[in-house]
């Protein structure tokens, strides 16, 4: 199951200890504080902790990163090397000095160090949400989101979507197989031959997907899906103090970073607007 | 008196149609099914088994819409016969269950136990108290050691085994089953078959089974209950059911019925008189044998399976496979050295297990995949040569699930859609078109959509519009996929007209009785390697390769072999060969 590789992965680790919501924790402060970074250094130090936490804390090895990483790493490439041309004047480390000279726009370190730290907060959010994929029990994530008040059919969802992801793509894969054979749209022009075919995929995925939905609907009604508010689980969700720990300390961490943050950026704005 | 399971008393159910009006589906049914009791719902094609089935459990009319008269009485394991209204959702549903045909619409987790699981802690049972009932479960559909394991990479039939046995655990009074083989590979088939056989060996339950595959279940079950048109019949016994119909339930019915019983009634019709009608093999032999009307067996033939495989002689091959791999990124070796000729004028039959290889084979044999090595070539000229919508011309493919397959707004646009891109003039088209629609019935239904027409319709549709450009080619996917005998028949006579006529035909089938009447030749496939290639009658004669491919020959050919001391392919073969030898055997078969 190709399709599947963001499941989760089986294994004995800090990280598969951890409960969702120590985990859940954990992503939001790296997400956010990678967004809202502007630090080169902090922007390295998010990277190697979420490599760390995935290279020796997850159980997982490298290779089931790369597979999923190699298919976003041009894009973060793209952004990393193509948006630097367009820096003007942010704020960063390093000097206003010219750093390369190109044909089309010398780059100052600057801008450089604003590419650098664009492709860092995509590795750092990538890591981490893969992290959180791998090593999270959809069924924890649905029991620990549950406990907390949320409706488990809710949340319940996305586990659903991971089950029958597979099939639709297949669906759609025959759907475009059969344009091919029956050579749809041949007469049209190549635009409109794509707009043809598109909108015979979606209406015929769409028909077909509801169909199947409904017989979909109707197993989990029949297993009584929706019949109480709440539900019991099978199995026991992980716990660790130390994951728990962990969770909070980069929220803190995060939030604080946050705080700081805006402060710095109110009092540059009040010296802009006051000066 | 036995205690029934549930009651039907003076049900009628209508359909809610789009424009608000009612459409009767069920008209004042009425009938008893004992408790414990084994029951077969029968009905042709489209006659409302299925819809029979949702009505017991009461997905029809509480989920799906209708309108009900009448009453549905259920046996509650404390309250007892009590009806279904009275009960809330978690009780009813609880008391009648149902399992689908198809596996993938019901698995809805990710290992096994959780899937077994899913329905207890939706009702609030208690995780300790859920285990041992999970446990018993995967036991009692012979899933042990099986809890931890991920239900994505589970076959077919282990899947279907682990939904059933997700039922089981909600220890229901009545299961109703729905075709519950009818997407499975003959392994998987026979492994829900013998979980269902475990199950009614070790659960008290009510079982009542929508099914195709009647060799192997209508000896085994109590009752039959007929669907026909908007009654029902019955329950019955199966002997019962089939002495007061005689060969009627086949061929003006349509229903697929045992071999056995096909021997035993076109005996009866032509004149035998027999003490009983036969369900299986076994009993048809005791029967005859005690008449002496048997040849001693022959020794099975001997055969070298890894040997060369015999090749037909036939016309120029249209298609020639030469050493052809194919591995997908993620998985190689899906085909391993692959050499194959496909003939015009002969009706060729792949056959093997899911994953064997059958359906990349066919992909490459249509240019849809390039082969990782080796070559294909139609009429001399590689496939990778030909422009795709050429060779498409060339090779049609289709679909297992008809649906797929439609790109047009009505039948008659579906139907002209080939001849267009061939640019054929209107009013040639236009006469082709006609000609073909009358040919699968469907002139009456040209401006409907595609989607909205039965499942026969649909089938039929799926294959004229490919076959009416007249292909050199023709490959189906599981060509009577659901179909009842009559229109399974009447499909592959059509085949058999447009290999006569001069096309090659393959089909990838599961139903071995389709490849014992209908193939020149077969190939089987195993690990990505075709390990056999000759006539249906060597490949059901060499049990090496039966069970490398996991297949197993009609019953037919096993019984026809006792009786004749060689084996037939089909019924008509086996009672023409009884008479041709032993005369009429009209009074000698008839027990005291």
């Amino acid at each position: 199951m190709d399709d599947l590789e963001l499941s989760y992965k089986e294994a004995k680790s800090p990280f598969h200890r951890m409960d969702p919501f120590s985990k859940t924790l954990y992503v939001l402060a790296v997400s956010t504080t990678a967004i809202f970074n502007s630090s080169l250094y902090v922007g390295i130090g998010l990277f190697v902790l979420t490599f760390s936490c995935a290279a020796f804390f997850s159980g997982v090895s490298l290779r089931a990163y790369w597979k999923l990483g190699k298919v976003v790493l041009p894009f973060i490439l793209i952004l990393t090397f193509v948006f630097p041309f367009f820096y003007a004047g942010q704020l960063s480390i390093g000097s206003e000095d010219i750093a390369i000279r190109t044909p089309i726009k010398d780059l100052s370190w600057a801008a450089l160090g604003f590419g650098a730290l664009l492709g860092l907060r995509f590795l750092a959010i990538g890591f981490a949400g893969l992290t959180y994929a791998f090593t999270t029990h959809p069924s924890d994530l649905v029991q620990a989101f549950s406990r907390r008040g949320l409706n488990y059919r809710l949340v319940h969802a996305p586990v659903l979507g991971l089950v029958l992801f597979p099939s639709f793509l297949q669906l759609g894969r025959d759907i475009s197989t059969t344009q091919r054979i029956r050579d749809l749209g041949a007469d049209l022009h190549p635009i409109a031959r794509k707009w043809a075919s598109l909108k015979h995929l979606a209406f015929s995925m769409l028909l077909m997907g509801l169909r199947r939905g409904q017989t979909q609907a109707m197993a989990l009604d029949i297993r009584g899906y929706g019949a109480h508010k709440t539900r019991t689980f099978l199995r026991p969700i992980p716990s660790s103090v130390a994951g728990r720990v962990f969770g909070w300390t980069c929220f803190v961490l995060a939030v604080t970073y946050l705080v700081l943050q805006i402060g710095n950026l109110a009092g540059h704005l009040q010296s802009d607007l006051g000066g | 008196m036995p205690e029934p399971a549930f009651v039907v008393e003076d049900y009628s159910f209508w359909f809610k149609l789009p424009t608000g009006e009612r459409r009767l589906a069920l008209d004042s049914v009425s009938f008893s099914v004992e408790k414990g009791s084994f029951v077969l719902i029968l009905g042709e094609s489209g006659s409302g088994k299925s819809t029979l089935a949702l009505n017991l459990v009461g997905i029809y009319p509480d989920y799906f819409g209708g309108f009900n008269e009448g009453r549905i009485l259920v046996n509650h394991r404390t309250k007892g016969l009590v009806n279904r209204r009275e009960l809330d959702r978690g009780e009813r549903f609880q008391t009648v269950n149902m399992l689908f045909q198809n596996p993938e619409d019901q698995i809805v987790t990710l290992t096994v136990e959780e899937e077994v699981a899913f329905a207890l802690e939706n009702y609030l049972v208690r995780p300790s108290d859920i285990r041992p009932r999970a446990a018993r479960a995967l036991d009692q559909v012979g899933l042990q050691g099986f809890k931890d394991r991920s239900t994505l990479k589970l076959s077919g039939g282990e899947k279907q085994r682990v939904a059933l046995a997700a039922m089981l655990a909600m220890e229901p009074s009545v299961l109703i089953l729905d075709e519950p083989t009818s997407n499975l590979d003959p392994a998987g088939t026979e492994e829900v078959l013998d979980a269902i056989r475990l199950v009614r060996e070790q659960v008290d339950i009510t079982l009542v089974i929508v099914e195709h595959e009647v060799d192997r279940i209508f000896h085994q079950v109590d009752e039959v209950l007929l669907v026909d048109g908007l009654a029902v019949h019955g329950p019955e016994s199966p002997r019962e059911f089939l002495a007061k119909r005689g060969m009627r339930v086949r061929d003006e019915m349509g229903l697929w019925i045992p071999q056995a019983s096909e021997v035993s009634l076109e005996l009866a019709r032509r004149g035998v008189s027999l003490s009983r009608t036969h369900l299986t093999g076994e009993e048809l032999i005791d029967d005859l044998g005690a008449a002496g009307v048997r040849e001693p067996a022959a020794p099975p033939p001997e055969r070298n399976v890894t040997g060369p495989p015999r090749l037909v002689a036939a016309a120029e091959p249209v298609i020639t496979v030469r050493g052809v791999g194919f591995s997908y990124p993620t998985k190689s070796d899906v085909l391993s050295d692959v050499d194959l000729d496909i003939h015009k004028g002969e009706l060729l039959a792949i056959v093997g297990q899911n994953g064997s290889g059958k359906s990349t084979l066919a992909s490459c044999l249509m240019g849809l995949f390039e082969p990782t090595s080796g070559t294909v070539t139609v009429d001399g000229k590689r496939t990778g040569d030909y422009k795709f919508a050429d060779l498409a011309r060339r090779v049609a493919y289709i679909f297992q699930v008809p649906e797929k397959q439609f790109i047009r707004k009505s039948v008659y646009e579906e139907m002209a859609h080939g001849l267009k891109a061939l640019k054929v003039p209107t009013e040639e088209l236009e006469r082709r078109v006609d000609a073909v629609l009358k040919t699968v019935r469907l002139d009456e239904r040209k401006d409907s959509s595609p989607f909205l027409l039965s499942h026969g319709q649909k089938r039929r549709l799926s294959v004229a519009c490919m076959v009416i450009s007249e292909p050199e080619v023709v490959i189906l996917d599981e060509p009577t996929f659901g179909q009842d005998w009559r229109q399974a028949g009447r499909l592959m006579d059509f085949m058999r007209r447009l290999a006569d006529d001069g096309a090659a035909v393959t089909f990838i089938t599961h139903d071995m009785r389709l490849v014992a009447e209908y193939a020149d030749r077969c190939v089987a496939m195993s690990d990505g390697r075709i390990i056999f290639e000759g006539g249906p009658h060597e490949l059901f004669s060499s049990p090496d390769v039966l069970t490398a491919a996991k297949l197993k020959a009609p019953p037919v050919f096993d019984f026809s072999k006792e009786l004749l001391g060689e084996p037939t392919l089909a019924t008509t073969e086996l009672i023409d060969q009884l008479e041709a030898r032993f005369g009429r055997p009209g009074a000698v078969v008839q027990r005291s």
